[in-house]
């Protein structure tokens, strides 16, 4: 088979090729376009079976009736970016420099020490849940943002330190030298040098960061009370004790995941490109 | 004064011995060569020289002075390597005067020396443009340009054009060659290639296994090789070895291969095994008298003709100008002259005489 056709391929190559695409975009997309549809449909449509999808039952007014109530749902929102810039920005300051040291200083036992930092995430979540509550209880911290973001941080430096280390792991070892010869030192080599190179894995890391600290919910349940609720809490509160209004929680939604989709639709090419580069060589 | 002397320096790596005891004393001004098969020591060497990886034991002395706890700044060396690690993201003018901000230096002084060398390099319409934007050959401009800036004490070359093709190599060697003649800059140059080190140094290093081998001129390398590494390295055809014994008989000395008998350019003690061979250019093909020999092999290349013969000693190549006929099987008969027999210790591999 020539390279070209491989390339290319046959028709029914194709067609297998098409099928799992459309199967992979209907699971990933679905969701959201559930997401989407469940947020303009009224209540009654909605739990019809099947819904019932005829026009006169689009509305916005879940919408309306979401920024009506916009206090709660607006502080969600203040707080989940105060949490997730914050701990995506720490990560990066302290990961950045921690991956460059592991990855080419002459540090003892570097693979050792980056197996721990990911070791780290190998404990479920509930296992220290409790231990941290105590201690973050104790210090009173409860309901406080940067509580949490010190929380989020712990999760996301491990991720960003992997991911670009990875990355510098793969960078040719020459340019180092030439920086070495050209008299730069090591962090003028780091900052002149290592981070110019390193934009795409430090967006997509810097991505990943903020929206895994944005779509946190389990910790911010446990650590915060009314003034730090994240925006995922904020959600949850539609679900009410005697009933759930749908429309409006999903409604919430489309709005707090609306920052998300924007990050990753601005980002792709340095996100895949990221992510592809530091897991070449980890 | 030596511009660079290496004292006995060695180079392990935990158990592996990148180089051993390697002693070099480089005149200022002179243009030397490290030149090795891959994994004997030539980049090693280079790097610890550059001030990139440090000496396990011995001395690394410039200008009189001990350098091996001194940076590659300190040392004043500019280096060019095989890759040319340009950084990507920096513009041609960044790249070369990044060194120069290294220093601290102001941007009016670094623009108006980046664009004196860049000229020099006919780099000058390119300054603006990425290392991805230029071509293989103005990417390793760029390379030297960004060591010439510094205008540098010694040049280092790592293999600079082992990744270029095969008529820019001839190109850029010959303008490193005129940049050295021109600026007369102490420069040490690695390479594998035996053709570019012959073209382009004051003096070869032969390397081999982590040690020096023969160090001398392209002539003295050539000609005089002090080992059977050296010799077989050197020289393209190959030389061929044959073994031999020493006889002495009534007052004259020669030696023989099976039951060919050639004569040495000097006497030796009878009974003594050696290697003898020849570079293929002294081995003359003749009607005359000569040693029997059949044609195994012919090919030409242009201004010679490399004709491989086996004869009782195994093969042996000889290289005539332009183009012969000769048919794969003949026989033929060759010629000697015993003044060009390179003949070698069979035990210790060294040059005889």
């Amino acid at each position: 088979m020539s390279y070209a056709r491989l390339q290319h391929g046959g028709p029914l190559r194709r067609a297998f090729v098409f099928l799992g695409l459309t199967l992979f975009v209907v699971w990933s997309a679905g969701p959201i376009l559930w997401l989407l549809l469940t947020s303009v449909l009224q209540q009654k449509a909605l739990i019809q079976q099947p819904p019932d999808l005829s026009l006169e039952n689009f509305t916005l007014a879940n919408f309306t009736a979401v920024i009506a109530s916009a206090a709660s749902l607006g502080r969600g929102i203040v707080n989940s970016l105060v949490v997730a810039s914050f701990s995506t920005t720490v990560a990066l300051a302290v990961g950045a420099p921690a991956a460059y040291a592991l990855a080419r200083l002459p540090v003892p036992r570097a693979n050792g020490i980056a197996f721990l930092i990911l070791a780290t995430q190998m404990l479920p979540g509930i296992a220290i849940a409790i231990p941290l509550f105590i201690v973050i209880s104790k210090l009173g911290l409860i309901d406080n943002v940067f509580s949490l973001g010190v929380v989020y941080l712990s999760f996301n430096l491990p991720i960003v330190v992997w991911i670009l280390r990875g990355f510098f792991l793969g960078i040719p070892w020459g340019i180092e030298k030439a920086a070495a010869v050209d008299g730069a030192g090591i962090f003028a080599t780091f900052w002149h040098v290592i981070l110019p190179i390193s934009w795409s894995p430090l967006v997509a890391s810097a991505v990943f960061a903020f929206v895994e600290a944005w779509n946190e919910f389990f910790f911010a349940l446990i650590l915060t009370r009314q003034q730090a609720q994240t925006v995922p809490l904020v959600i949850a509160q539609f679900a009410g004790q005697y009933q759930t209004v749908f429309g409006q929680m999903m409604a919430a939604a489309v709005i707090s995941v609306a920052p998300v989709i924007l990050l990753a639709i601005l980002f792709r090419n340095q996100i895949i490109r990221g992510f592809a580069d530091g897991m070449m060589k980890g | 004064m030596n511009a660079i002397e290496l004292k006995s320096i060695s180079k392990t790596f935990g158990d592996y011995t990148a180089c051993r005891d390697v002693s070099l004393a480089i005149p200022v001004g002179e243009f030397v060569t490290l030149l090795g098969a891959s994994g004997c020591g030539k980049t090693t060497t280079l790097n610890m020289i550059a001030g990139l990886e440090d000496a396990t034991t011995g001395d690394i002395l410039m200008n009189g002075a001990r350098v091996n706890d001194l940076s590659p700044v300190q040392r004043d060396v500019a280096m060019v390597f095989q890759n040319y690690a340009l950084y990507p993201h920096m513009s041609v003018a960044r790249n070369i005067g990044f060194t120069l901000k290294m220093r601290g230096m102001g941007k009016d002084e670094i623009r108006s020396r980046v664009e004196k060398v860049a000229a020099s390099l006919e780099l000058s319409t390119m300054l603006d443009r990425l290392p991805a934007q230029l071509s293989g050959g103005q990417q390793q401009r760029v390379a030297i340009g960004r060591a010439l800036v510094r205008e540098p004490r010694t040049f280092l070359f790592d293999e600079p054009f082992s990744n270029l093709d095969a008529s820019l190599r001839m190109k850029m060697r010959a303008e490193v060659k005129e940049l050295h003649q021109r600026l007369g800059v102490t420069s040490i140059f690695v390479t594998h290639d035996q053709e570019e080190a012959m073209s382009i140094s004051d003096r070869i290093a032969v390397m081999h296994q982590g040690r020096i081998e023969q160090v001398g001129t392209p002539e003295q390398i050539y000609n005089r090789p002090a080992t059977r590494y050296v010799a077989t390295f050197i020289g393209n055809p190959r030389i061929e070895l044959s073994s031999a014994v020493v006889v002495s008989e009534q007052g004259k000395t020669y030696c023989t291969v099976g039951s060919t008998r050639l004569a040495l350019p000097s006497p030796l003690e009878s009974g003594r095994k050696i290697e003898v061979g020849l570079r293929p250019e002294h081995v003359r093909l003749t009607d005359e008298a000569g040693i029997g020999a059949v044609v195994r092999l012919v090919q030409p290349v242009g201004p010679t003709t490399h004709v491989t013969l086996e004869w009782e000693g195994g093969t042996l190549v000889s290289s005539i100008p332009g183009f012969v006929r000769l048919a794969r099987g003949a026989s033929t008969r060759f010629k000697i002259d015993p003044e060009r027999l390179l003949v070698f210790d069979q035990a210790t591999g060294k040059l005889l005489q």
